[in-house]
């Protein structure tokens, strides 16, 4: 009986971790009037038909009930929003594309500086696990094939760079999707438009449940 | 009533059923398979958890949550290092406080 008890309590742990790990993004299909996964695949498909991402993803205004001051961030990774405090309750969002399995991370930041059309330079890990970025090691000019796209807010727990950034993209069907290497990115009309009503030294607010990494906390 | 005539009032109702439920609005036409709180009630459940935790809040961070029922949700919270659980409702009324055992 306690064997029993024992495997069931396994399995469900099992489920809980599955769950987690395998987090879906879905939209609702209006002809089907069902919800479908919405994958890398999917989402490439989509915007090469319609040119632009699901209405979801797209910069709106929003209620937003919240005692943080206007300018904060607050990014919602798991539902792969970004939010810009606005004054009256309400909040500009964005859609984003966050870190991938094993690479989400949480914790209160700040913007510690912020650039346009930046340099890319891979961190050390990056360049020993990819070929891609290991012949950029030394730095990628800012330009329209650049991954940071066209600006970024380079994040700081407190005067230390945490070498995650909120930027541009050259890959937009990405936008609602776990796919980067830890950093938020968004469609590049979107981070000019956030990069335009920000300022240095803005609260930066991550969430993202079962993330293995805390800053600022 | 036979098995086949009941089939058929069964997949009548499941098709009535489904042509009323509405879509949702454009703006919420996405979600994850993961049901985590608005991200503005879990900051509304750190904000009213400074004071009993006695930690600024600057140092509370919502690190989970789920939904209880259609109109309440729990969100787990870390106040530097120690665990707090906060139950509020989709109106942002929270509902309870209290240290996670």
């Amino acid at each position: 009986m306690k064997r029993r008890a024992f495997t069931l309590l396994a399995l469900g742990f099992s489920l809980v971790t599955i769950t987690n790990a395998v987090a879906q993004t879905q939209i609702y299909d209006a002809k089907t009037r069902k919800w479908i996964d919405y994958d890398k695949k999917k989402a490439r498909q989509l915007y090469a038909r319609n040119k632009q991402l699901p209405e979801a993803f797209r910069m709106q205004m929003v209620p937003f009930r919240t005692a943080e001051q206007p300018g904060t961030i607050i990014i919602d990774g798991n539902q792969h929003f970004l939010y810009l405090v606005q004054p009256g309750g309400q909040a500009i969002r964005y859609g984003i594309g966050v870190g991938r399995e094993g690479f989400g991370w949480a914790g209160i930041v700040r913007v510690g500086r912020t650039a346009e059309w930046p340099t890319w330079t891979p961190p050390a890990e990056m360049v020993a696990r990819d070929v891609n970025a290991a012949k950029w090691a030394a730095g990628m000019p800012g330009g329209p094939d650049n991954p940071l796209g066209a600006r970024a807010l380079y994040l700081y727990e407190d005067e230390n760079d945490t070498i995650y950034r909120i930027h541009g993209t050259t890959e937009p069907w990405t936008i609602g999707l776990d796919v980067s290497s830890g950093c938020i990115r968004m469609n590049n009309d979107d981070i000019t438009d956030l990069h335009s009503r920000v300022a240095v030294g803005a609260k930066v607010i991550v969430l993202m449940q079962g993330a293995a990494l805390y800053r600022g906390v | 009533m036979t098995t086949k005539t009941c089939l058929i009032c069964h997949l009548a109702i499941a098709s009535i059923l489904t042509a009323c439920q509405s879509a949702p609005p454009p703006q919420d036409m996405a979600r994850t398979t993961l049901e985590t709180a608005p991200a503005d009630l879990q900051l509304m459940c750190a904000n009213s958890t400074a004071g009993p935790a006695g930690v600024d809040n600057m140092k509370i961070l919502p690190v989970g949550s789920r939904a209880i029922d259609a109109q309440t949700y729990n969100v787990e919270l870390d106040a530097n290092g120690r665990k707090f659980n906060c139950v509020i409702d989709t109106a942002g009324n929270v509902r309870a406080v209290t240290p996670a055992t």
